[in-house]
């Protein structure tokens, strides 16, 4: 018998993980039962009285739960997961006050960052190079206050993970279970992200990601977070369920505004009509909760360099010879200096020889 | 009587002396060749028969032994038919008092007596003219190839009777004088960069690329021009030298795709289709081993349009050539070395549906799309493309009204200039350009200053660069350098060669 995990979470665990019931069953079970140990010892009464079909449903006896059970456990141990509930000292306060809390949550790394401030970054995964620049800078500078929650997308996410895991301040919380991986190509960012920061899921380790489980993983981002900033989301975007879900619940949002016309940020310009905060730099997220922004230096900028800048500024995005053209340059001479601004980090090259200043 | 005439068999880009010895008996009527002779040389038996016999001609009626010697090699195709005859006319007595011992025939007989022109004529004569034979009799369809030779006495004829009035002395024909090569025959392309309107980044790559001897990506939108742009390439290379020219000719001519001019004046521009075989590319063949893509582009251009549609393997096996500058293929009839330095030109789509970028028109493809398409191209191969541009989609006519459009003799002016630099430096260690630079002399030649080098590692950390970007980033700052006329790489030159490594970023 394990013995990391006392009697009434065990219980808890095999009625979340052992059983083949959804969380309006398992919620009402719960109630009948009145605590989850009751539930565990008394089962072959209350399934059937609370469910359909309950007797099948609850195959073998007791021995067979704590088989079951043991199991699951020695899973958990053996990747080094830990699992938090809702009664557990660190439950997240923020999600105990949402209208479906989480049951369980399966987590993988730094458990402490449970208790930090926390406050969710997410993109949909087609987001311009401006859009990702800003996001991981963003995300960079709200770690330094908060700890950084997103999904594991590409894009957007990819942004804010990129921007939040060199500081380790991160939550990741994934669709599917803490075994699997979607999408798969970021195998190795997940790796990482527990080596780093923290992984989390709702769903037992092994579960893959369904179709509704997006949905009701945004849920969870939303709730553990204070606010959520949309980095891009078309008119109809998964991204755009966070922020509803964020709504709901009562969390601040926060969109960047993006150009009249871009399909791909159609949803934030929405958000904000709506009434969400506009983005443009960290200090319009931290002032929000009273912070104050960490003194950014200034990169040295030569004469020309400044000149670009300038231009790049006044214009938006820009074509290089465009560029080229209004600061008095040869197109290869304007290519190295926007090269040179890219990587002092205050310009970003889209596709088609394009340029944005960030 | 026995007779024994030369000529030459070709073996890779070599040729190979064959003496054909015939011996004409009295007895029963046959004829019988031997010496490994493959079909289409048995074949010559009623060519010959035929040609004899309508030149008015005797074949005669008896018993006709034929021997290619040696006879450990096989001896494929139509060349032999003239020496075949001439020496079957020899052996009846019907060529007296001709002299034929340091001539080396040449040609397929057609059966009315004519001569036909043959592959591979070159690479034979300067074989021959190794071996130390000075007198040849060809077809007068290889007259233009043969022109160029020099330092030999070259007959050209039309029919098997013209060659037999050539040997008996009563109607000599008059040797070929030999031509003066002139490179870049104008005109004969019409492409010109002063056609490309816009594209200003592609341009100067371009002309990177070729000054350098670098490899070029173009990346953009479908009906942009980069084909356009890739065909502007030769336009803008050094002429070819003389030496190169017979190099680059004797590899068309033995793939028979020599033109009408008979020696390859400009530089070569290929473009094979992405359903290429790895054999048709590199080169291979059952018996005959013929040169591929990659050596017929030898001294010139290798254009692979829309690149991912290309088959890997075929793409990973010219990995190989890329670095070496050779090809050697290997088959059971012996191994084959071609040369195969050419600078390679690919395009490709940014995204599956080809709008990634594009201010017009919107992509639909998702990021997992973009990257799968992507990764078709392996690192290696991508490493050893220094350059990768992408090609605009709109016309930026009115933006860049104030740059006049060069036209390729004046950026050609600059690629020249900085040519003659990098030979210059480069005397000592056997290279020619920048792109063939290795670690040795990257070391010697392109240190960069604390500055330079400050801007490499920020640029790796912030742009994600992968790690060996950093020796071509170098090798392409160094080419800048060089059309900036500059002794060292400047910070400037540095930050220009780090804008053209679009693909690094990516994974």
């Amino acid at each position: 018998m394990s013995g990391s995990y006392i009697a009434e979470e065990r219980a808890y665990l095999w009625l979340c993980a052992c059983t083949d019931t959804d969380l309006h069953e398992k919620t009402a079970l719960l109630r009948a039962a009145g605590s989850p140990l009751k539930l565990f010892e008394n089962a072959e009464e209350i399934f059937p009285a609370v469910l359909q079909n309950g007797a099948e449903r609850l195959q073998g006896g007791y021995h067979v739960r704590e088989e079951a059970i043991e199991k699951h456990i020695a899973h958990l141990e053996e990747r080094g997961y830990f699992a938090v509930m809702p009664f557990s000292d660190d439950y997240p306060e923020s999600l105990r006050q949402i209208s479906s809390p989480p049951l369980v949550l399966y987590g993988a790394g730094n458990r402490a960052l449970l208790a930090k401030r926390k406050f969710c970054v997410v993109g949909s995964r087609i987001t311009p190079a401006w859009a990702e620049k800003l996001g991981r800078d963003l995300a960079a500078e709200l770690a330094e206050k908060f700890a950084v929650v997103t999904g594991l997308a590409e894009g957007g996410d990819a942004a804010a993970i990129a921007g939040a895991l060199p500081s380790g301040n991160l939550i990741v919380v994934l669709p599917c279970g803490l075994d699997e991986c979607y999408p798969a190509a970021h195998a190795s960012l997940k790796q990482k992200i527990a080596e780093r920061g923290l992984l989390l899921s709702e769903l037992p380790p092994a579960e893959c990601a369904k179709k509704y489980s997006f949905h009701a993983r945004n849920r969870i981002l939303a709730g553990l977070a204070e606010g959520v900033l949309v980095l891009s989301a078309a008119k109809r975007s998964g991204t755009l369920i966070t922020a509803n879900c964020a709504l709901d619940f009562g969390r601040d949002v926060f969109a960047l505004p993006h150009n009249v016309g871009a399909a791909h940020g159609e949803g934030c310009n929405d958000l904000i009509r709506k009434g969400a905060f506009l983005v443009t730099q960290a200090e319009d997220i931290l002032s929000v909760y009273g912070m104050e922004p960490a003194v950014r230096e200034t990169a040295e900028l030569t004469e020309e360099e400044r000149r670009v800048l300038a231009v790049l500024r006044e214009r938006g995005e820009a074509h290089l010879a465009e560029l080229a053209g209004r600061a008095d340059l040869r197109v290869f001479e304007a290519s190295a200096i926007l090269s040179s601004l890219e990587i002092k980090g205050l310009a970003v090259k889209s596709g088609g020889n394009k340029y944005s200043a960030v | 009587m026995i007779a024994k005439i030369v000529c030459y068999a070709l073996s890779g880009l070599e040729g190979v002396p064959v003496e054909v010895e015939t011996d004409v008996n009295k007895g029963v009527p046959s004829y019988d060749m031997v010496g490994l002779p493959d079909t289409a040389v048995k074949e010559s038996k009623e060519r010959v028969r035929s040609a004899l016999k309508n030149s008015g001609l005797l074949f005669p009626m008896n018993r006709i032994t034929i021997n290619f010697a040696p006879a450990d090699i096989r001896k494929e195709g139509a060349s032999f038919d003239l020496a075949v005859a001439i020496s079957l006319l020899k052996a009846s007595e019907q060529l007296l008092g001709a002299e034929t011992g340091d001539t080396v025939f040449l040609g397929e007989l057609a059966l009315s007596g004519d001569l036909r022109p043959i592959n591979g004529l070159l690479p034979i004569l300067i074989s021959a003219k190794g071996h130390g034979f000075t007198r040849f009799i060809i077809p007068a369809g290889n007259e233009k190839e043969a022109r160029f030779l020099g330092g030999a006495e070259i007959y050209p004829a039309r029919t098997l009777s013209d060659v037999v009035k050539h040997l008996v002395g009563t109607c000599p024909i008059l040797p070929l004088e030999t031509a003066e090569f002139a490179p870049h025959a104008a005109g004969k392309t019409s492409a010109d960069l002063k056609f490309v309107k816009g594209q200003p980044m592609a341009r100067r790559a371009l002309e990177i690329a070729v000054a350098g001897g670098h490899n070029l990506l173009l990346s953009g939108p479908p009906g942009t021009g980069k084909t356009m742009l890739a065909r502007c390439l030769p336009t803008v290379m050094p002429d070819l030298t003389f030496d190169e020219a017979l190099e680059i000719t004797k590899i068309h001519s033995v793939a028979g795709v020599l033109g009408e001019e008979g020696i390859v004046s400009e530089r070569p521009f290929r473009t094979p289709h992405h359903t290429a075989t790895t054999v048709s590319m590199c080169g291979g063949g059952n018996k005959v081993v013929h040169p591929g893509e990659i050596s017929l582009a030898h001294g010139g251009v290798l254009f692979l349009d829309e690149l991912p549609e290309y088959k890997r393997s075929t793409l990973e096996a010219m990995r190989q050539p890329l670095e070496d500058g050779k090809i050697t293929v290997s088959r059971a009839g012996g191994t084959f070395t071609f040369p195969a330095r050419f600078m390679l030109c690919a395009s490709m789509n940014p995204c599956p549906c080809g709008n990634y970028g594009s201010s017009e028109r919107t992509c639909s493809c998702t990021p997992a799309e973009i990257r799968r398409y992507r990764k078709k191209i392996s690192g290696p191969l991508l490493d050893r493309i220094d350059l990768q541009v992408e090609v605009d989609d709109i016309r930026y006519d009115e933006l860049t009204s104030s740059e006049e459009q060069e036209d390729s003799a004046v950026v050609k002016a600059r690629v020249d200039a900085a040519r003659r630099i990098q030979h210059a430096r480069f005397r000592e260690y056997g290279i020619g350009t920048n792109a063939e630079m290795g670690e040795r002399e990257i070391a010697a030649f392109c240190t960069l200053t604390k500055e330079g080098d400050d801007i490499l590692r920020a640029a790796f950390e912030r742009m994600h660069l992968s790690a060996r970007a950093r020796s071509r980033i170098i090798k392409v700052a160094r080419t800048i350098a060089d059309l900036d006329a500059s002794a060292d790489i400047q910070p400037k030159h540095v930050f220009e060669a780090v804008s053209y490594r679009i693909y690094d970023k990516i994974g």
